[in-house]
């Protein structure tokens, strides 16, 4: 055994067990705290604006229309900018708001990426609040009732839970955990320490006065939403979050897909840290200035621990198979001589164990907390572990492209 | 919402418990490992108490009824020496992640002038009772020096489990500096390793599968032939 490899794994297993471990306790030392739900106004419903970006959305831009119009609430407007559609998203778009007075059509024929829809969207909005939703993703008709009494003093923002519009798939299976753990339980933790690092594009909500003190999102980010967090905590707001409301997005539908998702995700978070260096170690920005490096040492060492894996793994089936040379024995004759022996466990082996079990326990917590059966997810719990895999290899891509200025194109 | 510090330290408190507990699992498992290659020693101690016992037997009553007794017992005694060495080598791995355990150093010595012991006992038998045993000694070092010594341990495995009792082998770590092992690398003018010595011939240098199995199947009307 190498045993630079082990003191490393040792060194990556403590970093994530306390950056769990922390999360954990912040949760049940406070749960009745973090996860009250704050009231609905009375007598208070400022205008809201709502801003749907949308390119080449003909499949799905109605279900998030007819959701939009469902909304329990009275004074709101629609702003729908088509980005220069090629399909037939501007004619449906049409055909589905008709006369109907709340909802504003910005139909622009040209391209012009995500970002600067969005700011069309906040140069036409009236709202005291403006929210923005995927137009592929559907919200819950008491949405805007449910975030608003967030909106406290410093308030810049508020982020919901985000869940899956179907789940069919197993890859839809693992995201749906994903999310449960990562786009809602630590979001919710998060924002107690006013950490929260992103404002999810299928749906969040921001103050108007802030969104235009800050210019808006930036046209020139991959991950506008990501990017937007960071200069909500610069301007000196807040993001938080409300648990008990609900978006419900698209799942990639392939892994194809999802590497082509994550890989912009990915990429844009490491240009985004970049961009906002100023921010990392900085006492001034309270907790998130130090939540961000931590995270990105994680990401980082559990990155150099897979590749060193893989490696020591490679350089050992490279052995067995230089071995296998000098003998007449197949491979899976010797696998199955290898009788199991308890004793034969190593401290690496616990530390694996050990993490296969943090693992499971952040599910189980996930599910619980967000209110899903885990009886009903066996084989998302099951595959879930796979994801982690998928994670080195979606960071490697995006730390590879960020090296090379290749980065990707967000419309 | 602010959080307290004391969450912090709380957290911290919990991880290094969680880390404490990791490394007591692991002393914990160190220890009967230790406890299990101890009980599988004592083992090959009495062992070599009842083959010292034959061979005071044959000077009573002769050499057939020592012979018989060597037979029954041998076969048992190949394996469990066999099995101790593998479980050492399997324990040291799983035990020295850090840093050399002083514990694996000792036992290997131990280990390895306990096979000089049977090496000597079962020569001697096979000179008493005719016994067609292939007798191999491996010499060899660390896979730093000698980056075939590997594959021709690995080679050997698979020899022992091809022939059985028919061929006991013998594996000679030559950097643990043990008397009696340079007393037999000198015996056998071993200058570099792996060499392997196979009923008395030498062959140094790296040894392939086929060939070992000719040097053993030569002159022995084996069933693994």
């Amino acid at each position: 055994m190498n045993q630079n490899y082990t003191i490393f794994t040792y060194v990556v297993w403590f970093i994530a067990t306390y950056y769990v471990v922390l999360f954990l306790v912040i949760l049940f030392s406070d749960k009745k705290k973090i996860m009250e739900r704050k009231k609905p106004y009375r007598n208070y419903s400022p205008f809201v604006s709502i801003i749907i970006p949308a390119y080449n959305e003909e499949e799905s831009i109605i279900e998030t229309i007819d959701s939009l119009k469902k909304l329990d609430y009275p004074n709101i407007e629609f702003i729908i900018v088509n980005d220069g559609s090629k399909d037939r998203t501007s004619e449906i778009v049409r055909a589905a708001i008709a006369e109907d007075k709340k909802f504003i059509l910005i139909d622009n024929t040209t391209n012009k990426g995500k970002a600067k829809s969005l700011n069309e969207g906040i140069a036409a909005a009236k709202g005291e609040f403006i929210a923005t939703i995927d137009a592929d993703s559907v919200v819950e008709p008491a949405v805007i009732r449910k975030v608003l009494p967030y909106f406290s003093n410093k308030v810049g923002a508020v982020t919901i839970t985000v869940d899956l519009k179907s789940i069919k798939t197993l890859l839809d299976k693992i995201i749906e955990l994903e999310f449960a753990i990562g786009l809602s339980l630590f979001m919710k933790i998060l924002s107690t320490f006013n950490s929260v690092f992103v404002t999810p594009g299928p749906f969040s909500i921001y103050r108007a006065s802030v969104l235009r003190k800050i210019g808006g999102f930036d046209p020139n980010s991959i991950t506008e939403d990501l990017e937007i967090a960071y200069r909500i905590h610069k301007a000196g707001h807040k993001i938080d979050n409300c648990f008990n409301a609900k978006v419900k997005t698209q799942s990639p539908p392939n892994l194809k897909a999802m590497y082509v998702q994550r890989r912009r995700w990915y990429t844009g978070a490491l240009l985004t840290v970049i961009q906002h260096r100023n921010m990392l170690f900085n006492p001034k920005y309270g907790f998130f200035g130090f939540i961000v490096p931590y995270t990105f040492l994680l990401i980082i060492s559990g990155l150099g621990l897979f590749l060193m894996t893989i490696y020591l793994l490679f350089s050992n089936l490279i052995s067995l198979a230089q071995f296998l040379q000098y003998v007449n024995n197949s491979t899976i004759q010797r696998i199955l001589e290898v009788r199991f022996d308890i004793l034969t466990i190593s401290g690496i082996n616990i530390v694996g164990i050990m993490a296969l079990f943090t693992s499971i326990s952040l599910i189980v917590i996930g599910l619980f907390f967000t209110g899903k059966s885990i009886w009903k997810r066996k084989m998302g719990v099951f595959a879930f572990p796979l994801l982690f895999f998928l994670y080195q290899f979606y960071w490697m891509r995006a730390i590879l492209a960020v090296i090379s200025g290749r980065t990707t194109k967000w419309r | 919402m602010e959080i307290k510090k004391s969450a912090f330290l709380l957290a911290l408190f919990i991880t290094i418990s969680l880390f404490l507990t990791l490394l007591l699992i692991s002393d914990f498992l160190g220890g009967r490992r230790e406890d299990n290659l101890n009980a599988r020693f004592n083992e090959v101690y009495r062992d070599f108490d009842d083959l010292q016992q034959i061979m005071l037997m044959s000077d009573v009553y002769g050499n057939e009824m020592a012979c018989i007794a060597y037979k029954n017992k041998l076969s048992d005694f190949d394996k469990r020496i066999w099995d101790l060495g593998l479980k050492l080598e399997q324990y040291r791995t799983a035990t020295e992640e850090f840093r050399q355990s002083l514990y694996y150093l000792e036992q290997k010595k131990i280990f390895n002038e306990n096979e000089f012991t049977y090496l000597a006992l079962l020569k001697q038998i096979k000179k008493l009772c005719s016994n067609n045993q292939t007798i191999i000694s491996f010499f060899y070092r660390n896979s730093k020096d000698c980056k075939k010594c590997d594959d021709q341990s690995f080679v050997l495995s698979d020899i022992k489990k091809r022939f059985g009792n028919d061929v006991a082998i013998f594996s000679y770590d030559l950097d643990l500096n043990i008397t009696s092992l340079e007393l037999l690398r000198k015996f056998y003018s071993v200058d570099e390793v792996p060499c392997v010595i196979i009923d008395e011939r030498k062959f140094c240098g790296m040894q392939s599968h086929e060939f070992i199995v000719n040097q053993v199947c030569q002159g022995n009307n084996l069933l693994a032939c």
